[in-house]
């Protein structure tokens, strides 16, 4: 018998504990408990029957529910910085709609905003995205950077508005942010916001905004906008700009004309 | 480089600093026993103006060694260090002071304030990987050319955004494996000259994986900002074996752990493959598929390319940089070298002049480190998996492409 067959055949019996070998369901457990008094300086080792329940579940929802409600009921149980730090690891693989509740509750907290967004930056539901949508206007300054560079490198288009109010941050890490992750977004709503303000940006936000404006082009190239990245490009070529976008923006305009 | 006609493209702003005081001074005051013959290239010598100016950022341990190499070089001009250790800092810039007998070399702690400086033309960056990506797309978006350490990449979907930010403003960027071309001749040169006949695979023997490091906290070293040094890692309390630079990859290293480095893999993985990649004539391209092989207990790994040729990790019974071809005599080509002189170093000086791409361009360095990354995503998850070397994703296959990259801790963006 396989460990999936056998983790099928443990969730059919109604067991309530993780469903993976029976072999290894103890351990699981075991490891599950060992979390609870998880801390710095413990043997990592002891959690490693977690680790080849992650491996063992594969392709096996039902089980995998089931290991991804264990780690998520840890995660709210009030477990130290180094047990929550290795659940979030093992959510950013194994996570689902099911976590983000939890993972979203670490959010406002400077000392786990990052470890929730190590696992919400990778789940690939919506929900993750919303979670973080949610969470950015009312986190601290120091934690809107990382949250807009999440949703950047998600290249979530619902935040596009959420982060272009944040261009004229006061705050210069959360307005970089926000221009780097309209950039790496890059849609034609991305490219009008950046160049609405591009108009009016102070001198310590046009550097951030040109290389936003340039990653952008490159986007919509890539997916087949040729017009609008040539647009952008003229743009940045223009006798107003600094020479290094001058010549970045030449070389794209050459690059958008060799593509069909 | 500021007066040499073959400058960077790069706009610099308002130059400033000792170049133009230098140039404005001898330009309207005669100061003949004041300024060197030397000083103005008449001993032979690149007079300071004409040579190209340097930073270091990271210079402990493997940095130590490429700053004293760049800063022996005579058409180098080096001017401030970065590293979060004071120690590091304040022995780096004596050393440089001494060198030049003055007191120019600036210090910093935050390597942004080096790109921020117009006069500095190239920088390099030996500090722990999950640092590069970053140093190396800040330095691009500055007009500065960079030489990174190796392995380049933490991520897969670092290499990318590397190479892309390097084409964006033409820079040269530079891997920093001195060992693909210096230590496996033996290997690449039959392969070129045709010895082996056509290709069909290479081993590379090298491990271990990179571990969870969990280790208790101890305070933190006076002069050291530990914060920094975590920097896009998750943060975690201080232990000296969490972020020694020691070459030793046993738990006792940043080496050795996940959150800095992909262990033996990509450590020494990054010279071993990237010597593979070469004697198979690889570089250009990435694989299309990593197989995950368990025989009796017995794990190894395939990365299969585009054209059919195979690189195997740790493939029983092969020995390392083992190459299996149909053994007639081929077709020869020459194979590539360095140019300058001065091995790796001299080729990035040399091409920051001429602004050709150097032996061990990025998007080779960072080809190289994809195949590690592949290998470990394939082992992290004990199943084969196929990559999308357009999209760069792995195909149909969510859960493998969560591994391509992970959240960096804030303010940290690329």
């Amino acid at each position: 018998m396989t460990n999936k067959e056998t983790a099928k055949m443990t969730l059919a019996a109604g067991v309530a504990t993780v469903a993976v070998a029976r072999a290894d369901s103890a351990a699981v457990n075991k490891a599950l408990e060992t979390l609870k008094t998880y801390d710095w300086g413990a043997d990592r080792n002891a959690l490693n029957p977690i680790d080849r329940a992650i491996i063992a579940t594969h392709g096996d929802s039902a089980a995998r529910k089931a290991l991804e409600k264990s780690l998520v009921d840890a995660l709210a149980g009030g477990i130290s910085r180094s047990a929550q730090d290795y659940v979030c690891r093992k959510l950013r693989v194994v996570g689902t709609r099911q976590s983000v509740g939890a993972l979203a509750a670490l959010l406002p907290d400077e000392k786990t905003s990052h470890i929730a967004r190590y696992a919400l930056e990778r789940i690939p539901d919506e929900k993750a995205a919303q979670a973080m949508r949610d969470a950015l206007p009312k986190v601290s300054s120091k934690l809107k950077p990382g949250i807009i560079g999440s949703l950047g490198t998600r290249r979530d288009k619902k935040s596009i508005m959420l982060i272009s109010k944040l261009l004229g941050d006061s705050d210069i890490q959360v307005a970089k942010a926000a221009a780097q992750s309209l950039g790496l977004i890059g849609t034609s709503a991305a490219v009008k916001e950046l160049s609405k303000f591009a108009k009016k940006a102070p001198a310590n936000m046009k550097m951030p905004v040109g290389d936003a404006c340039l990653v952008c082009a490159e986007q919509l190239l890539a997916d087949g906008e040729k017009s609008e990245a040539v647009a952008l490009y003229k743009e940045l070529n223009g006798d107003d700009q600094p020479k290094r976008f001058k010549v970045a923006a030449t070389k794209g305009m050459l690059t958008a004309a060799t593509k069909k | 480089m500021a007066n040499q006609k073959s400058k960077p493209a790069k706009d610099r702003g308002t130059s400033h600093g000792r170049r133009t005081f230098l140039k404005a001074t001898v330009a309207s005051v005669a100061l003949p026993y004041l300024i060197p013959a030397s000083a103005m290239g008449k001993d032979g010598n690149t007079a300071p103006s004409n040579r190209i100016v340097m930073a270091g950022i990271g210079i402990g341990n493997m940095g130590r060694g490429d700053s004293g190499t760049f800063l022996g070089r005579g058409d180098v001009q080096y001017v401030a260090v970065c590293d979060v250790k004071k120690g590091a800092r304040d022995g780096a810039v004596n050393k440089v002071n001494q060198k030049y007998g003055n007191k120019d070399c600036k210090a910093y702690n935050d390597f942004r304030e080096i790109m921020a400086r117009d006069d500095i033309d190239a920088v390099h960056c030996a500090t722990p990987d999950h640092w590069h990506a970053i140093i190396v797309i800040e330095a691009c978006r500055n007009g500065k050319d960079i030489y990174c350490q190796k392995p380049e990449t933490k991520t897969l979907r670092e290499g990318k955004l590397m190479i892309d930010a390097a084409r964006r403003y033409g820079r040269v960027v530079s891997g920093g494996s001195q060992r693909v071309l210096g230590d496996y001749r033996k290997t690449v040169n039959p392969c070129w000259n045709g010895d082996k006949g056509i290709i069909k695979s290479i081993n590379v023997n090298v491990g271990p994986l990179p571990k969870d490091c969990n280790l208790k906290g101890e305070p933190v070293p006076a002069g050291f900002d530990w914060d920094r040094w975590l920097g896009p890692a998750p943060w975690a309390p201080y232990h000296p074996h969490r972020c020694s630079g020691s070459y030793s990859i046993n738990g006792t290293s940043w080496r050795s752990f996940k959150d800095y480095s992909g262990g033996g893999m990509t450590d020494w993985g990054a010279h071993h493959f990237g010597g593979a990649t070469f004697a198979i004539d690889v570089r250009e391209l990435e694989p299309e598929e990593v197989i995950f092989h368990n025989e009796n207990g017995k794990k190894f790994a395939t990365c299969r390319y585009p054209n059919g040729k195979l690189i195997h990790h740790n493939y029983p019974g092969r020995g390392n940089l083992h190459v299996e071809g149909t053994n007639e005599k081929g077709p020869s080509k020459p194979v590539p070298e360095y140019a300058g002189s001065g091995g790796i170093y001299g080729d990035f000086i040399d091409c920051v002049k001429t602004r050709r791409r150097p032996f061990r361009d990025i998007e080779f360095a960072a080809h190289t480190a994809t195949v590690c990354h592949l290998f470990l995503a394939a082992y992290e998850l004990e199943r084969s998996l196929k990559w999308d070397t357009v999209k760069q994703q792995f195909v149909d296959d969510d859960e493998a492409n969560r591994l391509v990259d992970v959240a960096r801790r804030e303010p940290w963006v690329i």
